[in-house]
């Protein structure tokens, strides 16, 4: 018998300007619910993915069951009943749940023994079973693209369970969950530990951590700090740790001192392409020196309110005013000069430009104005000046400085750069869409905070987050949206997370 | 120190020396085509030698074939200075193809319609000013106005209808070769055929762009005024790109539309305007074709010039001064092979192979880069880890 079924030992990965992992030695007990603590670029995802064989570490021994092996590939890890679920599912869309669980490992039968054909029936049958089994409920013959973001993720775990996967590995499965979701998703792992798997839980969120695992691993800047009891250890210490000095997500956050009406949505409506009426004659209020939430479950019409304000999204009736003017038929750059900073939920695909230096990105929405550009010749220098101060002013750590291409930098520095650009806009309307979605603690504070000191500089601010954490510590008014209509707005105080969790869910109408 | 750790440090100097010949990032963008233009040579020589001829002999005819070496005997009138200008003769149209397709590329384009473009500037200006008895002072900017204005308008209507209906580019500028293609073969049959060549009626010299047998020094000399202007509009090319504001908006939509449409720029206009802008080019180069290097039109061909431009592009990295480069080595190897053929015994495919061999390697670019910077890393840890030792 073996001690660990799972061990790596002193585990060392290098890319090109990082030690991603550094000597990192870990030790699993079989049925046990073990979690990798660490902020983003703290190396977490990288030990993983060895394990999962999708690196290979340049260092380092990997035991599973008391043996040494291995892992050249993901088909290699699945055949030693090692399986993953990733950050971003890896599903067809198009297929129903049956075809993409059996999907490279189909039941092949043979029609009157000679013409082969896939069993999807016997493996509908099968999935039904599995399902019921650990309470993961799915239609096995539904798609995937009729699906939400919890019933995918399902699938994923039911198709690490249907190849027998006895190590599970999650990585930030709640990301993308409500809080309802998140419960769900985590009696399920309990669920999974009592019928015998081993579960490795990544994660920066501790309080799921404090709930269901067992031991927990500290990483931090590649390096392992130390491995915890999690039933001995307060969220405090695991939170310093992790970070390395003290954090607080507590904001500190002065009484609102409401102004006059900054901007007015009034019976807006939005189509997405597919003609269908995802924003249904939304109307509120934004006031000086207010911070508007809208909470929601994702796909709610959240996202395309803030896009139609800003200017990215055509309307289909209503109208928004700015300051008294109706920017409805604007331009976005009009807009922009009107006065909307707007930091969008896709900071990849809308929020930067990846191939450009970080200098670029910073004057992105500024290039075309003096000092930037003098009729039609860009001044590097003074592009490249304003960026040194924002890269000072916000903290923005990158190796080449006003130079570095964004795609290199890590996810948190780069939103730190959208924030950066979109706060020094000075916009009287500040839109957040998820502003500290995949971020670390250190990060999530420094923003949080951000975003009050504009509130109270006097900007009115719209919030679109997905975190009720979030919403219920910084909104001074909450709006909560659900199928594209707004359920209802109250001050904060007003609401319990409970009631704003129900409305979100549609359940009090 | 056991035997292993010395072999270990044996492979480490040849690391070594390698990365330092590749230089820092700063000049990699410039030593890793050339390393890798070295390389495809050596992968040719190893063709060369299993055909049992010598490579080195064929380089050197191939380079002797081009212009850039002299040949034991020139016919009368000739020297290498006349096979060189005949090579820049040729690059001309290169270069200004190569520059189109960069142009579309930069901002997420992907012009597969240059040849077409080509020949439409190339018979517009052929009908209009060539078969005409306008002195050479105005007839020689006509030309190159008309070929301008003939690709930027064909170019601006590829980039409106994928603006305006969403129509993807590479489409419908495929279509609009085989439309150009056919119907101007149509025109030149019915009204411009020479009957003898097959060919269109030649235009008069005023209006060519290439100064035929001029007789100086005496040589009888082809002298393109194409190849000046090339390089003039790289260089204004460059510059635009790298300073302009409307360049800077090309490269935005050409990297990422959506962030681009979110900054505030208007992608439509953007995207029309790169398109007219790489229809401008490809006008030119069809001017400097047909009324350059050549001064009549084959009916029913599309000058492949305009496809080998594709190619150059990506090997000059889309850098105008790049594509300079690129077509240069290019035309070179084209120009030299019949010579190399002739002499080294080689077949003439050979230098088709080499080019092949190029662009393949050239392909490979960002993977080459990426191992030195990964190699560095792991030597500059290693480095670190004896010195701690």
């Amino acid at each position: 018998m073996y001690e660990y079924i799972v061990e790596m030992r002193n585990i060392t990965k290098r890319f090109p300007g990082i030690v991603a992992n550094d000597n990192i030695t870990i030790q699993i007990k079989k049925g046990e619910i073990y979690a990798i603590l660490g902020e983003n670029g703290a190396g977490k995802s990288t030990l993983m993915s060895i394990l999962f064989g999708m690196y290979e570490p340049d260092e380092g021994e990997i035991w599973i069951r008391g043996e040494r092996v291995k892992i050249l590939s993901p088909n290699h890890a699945a055949k030693l009943n090692i399986g993953m679920v990733h950050q971003h599912f890896k599903l067809v869309h198009n297929y129903t749940v049956t075809e993409n669980i059996i999907l490279g490992m189909e039941p092949i039968r043979k029609l009157g023994g000679l013409i082969p054909y896939v069993d999807i029936k016997g493996a509908n049958k099968n999935i039904a079973e599995l399902s019921k089994k650990y309470g993961l409920q799915v239609d096995p013959t539904q798609k995937i693209e009729d699906m939400n973001v919890s019933l995918q993720q399902r699938v994923e775990i039911l198709k690490m369970l249907y190849r027998e996967a006895e190590i599970l590995i999650f990585d930030e499965p709640t990301a993308l969950l409500t809080p309802q979701e998140t419960d769900y998703l985590l009696d399920i792992i309990e669920e999974l530990r009592k019928g015998g798997k081993t579960i490795i839980l990544i994660s920066h969120k501790l309080e799921e951590i404090k709930r269901v695992a067992d031991r927990c691993a500290i990483l931090r800047k590649g390096k392992l700090i130390d491995v915890l009891d999690v039933k001995e250890t307060s969220t405090k210490t695991m939170a310093n740790l992790m970070v390395g000095r003290e954090v607080s997500l507590e904001i500190e956050k002065k009484p609102a001192k409401f102004g006059p009406v900054v901007l007015e949505v009034d019976n807006l409506r939005v189509k997405n392409q597919e003609k269908v009426e995802v924003v249904k004659n939304v109307s509120f209020k934004i006031h000086k020196g207010e911070v508007f939430a809208i909470a929601g479950v994702a796909g709610n019409g959240q996202v395309e309110i803030a896009d139609a304000i800003a200017g990215l999204t055509e309307i289909d009736g209503g109208s928004i005013k700015l300051n008294g003017v109706d920017i409805s038929k604007y331009s976005i750059r009009e807009r922009t000069i009107e006065g909307i900073s707007y930091i969008p939920e896709d900071r990849q695909s809308y929020g930067l430009i990846l191939d450009f230096s970080l200098g670029e990105n910073l004057a992105l929405k500024d290039y075309y104005k003096e000092p930037f550009c003098h009729k039609g010749v860009l001044n590097k220098d003074a592009i490249n000046e304003y960026g040194n101060k924002l890269i000072e002013k916000y903290d923005i750590r990158s190796s080449l400085g006003v130079n570095t291409q964004v795609r290199q930098m890590s996810g948190g520095n780069q939103q730190k750069a959208i924030v950066a650009r979109e706060i020094e806009l000075d916009s009287p309307l500040m839109i957040f869409v998820q502003p500290t979605r995949g971020l670390d603690i250190g990060a999530i504070e420094n923003i949080r905070k951000m975003i009050i000191e504009e509130r109270d500089k006097g900007k009115a601010i719209l919030l679109v987050s997905l975190e009720l954490d979030e919403i219920m510590s910084i909104a001074d008014t909450i709006g909560i949206i659900f199928n594209g209509e707004i359920q209802k707005i109250a001050p904060a105080e007003e609401l319990t997370t409970k009631e704003v969790g129900e409305y979100m869910m549609g359940v009090t109408a | 120190m056991s035997e292993k750790n010395m072999d270990k440090r044996k492979g480490n100097t040849f690391n070594r020396v390698i990365l330092k010949l590749l230089g820092n990032e700063k000049w990699q963008h410039l030593t890793i085509p050339i390393f890798l233009i070295f390389l495809s040579f050596i992968a040719a020589s190893i063709i060369i030698l299993s055909l049992g001829k010598n490579p080195l002999g064929a380089f050197y005819n191939l380079l002797q074939g081009a212009g850039i070496l002299p040949k034991p005997s020139y016919a009368g009138y000739k020297s290498m200075l006349t096979d060189f200008l005949s090579l820049l003769n040729y690059m001309t149209p290169m270069i200004f193809a190569s520059l189109a397709v960069a142009i579309a590329l930069k901002g997420g384009l992907f012009n597969i319609g240059v040849s077409g473009q080509m020949l439409l500037a190339g018979f517009f200006a052929t009908i209009l000013i060539g078969y005409s008895e306008l002195n050479w002072v105005i007839a020689k900017p006509l030309v190159l106005l008309i070929g301008i204005i003939a690709g930027g308008i064909l170019g601006g209507l590829i980039g409106f209808l994928k603006y305006k209906f969403n129509i993807n580019e590479v489409v419908s500028s495929i279509m609009f070769n085989y439309i150009i293609q056919y119907v101007l073969s149509f025109f030149i049959h019915s009204y411009y055929i020479d009957p003898v060549s097959r060919q269109s009626k030649y235009i008069n010299d005023a209006a060519r762009l290439t100064l035929v047998n001029v007789e100086l020094i005496n040589l009888k000399m082809d002298i393109s005024i194409g190849f000046v202007i090339a390089i003039i509009l790289a260089i204004v090319l460059k510059q635009f790109f790298d300073k302009s504001r409307i360049g800077f908006e090309i490269k935005a939509v050409g990297a990422n539309s959506k962030g681009a449409k979110y900054a505030g720029i208007n992608v439509g206009k953007t995207m029309i305007l790169t398109m007219v802008l790489s229809g401008i080019f490809s006008g030119l180069a069809g001017v400097t074709y047909y009324l350059g290097y050549f001064a009549s039109i084959q009916p029913k061909t599309l000058p492949s010039v305009g496809f080998d431009g594709i190619a150059v592009a990506l090997l000059g990295n889309t850098n105008p001064y790049g594509i300079i480069g690129a077509s240069f080595i290019i035309s070179i190897i084209d120009r030299g092979s019949t010579y190399m053929s002739s002499m080294a015994g080689v077949r003439k495919e050979i230098a088709s192979v080499i080019t092949g061999m190029i662009l393949l390697f050239s392909a490979c670019s960002a993977y080459i880069q990426y191992r030195i910077r990964a190699k560095k890393d792991s030597l500059a840890f290693m480095a670190g880890r004896e010195a701690e030792e």
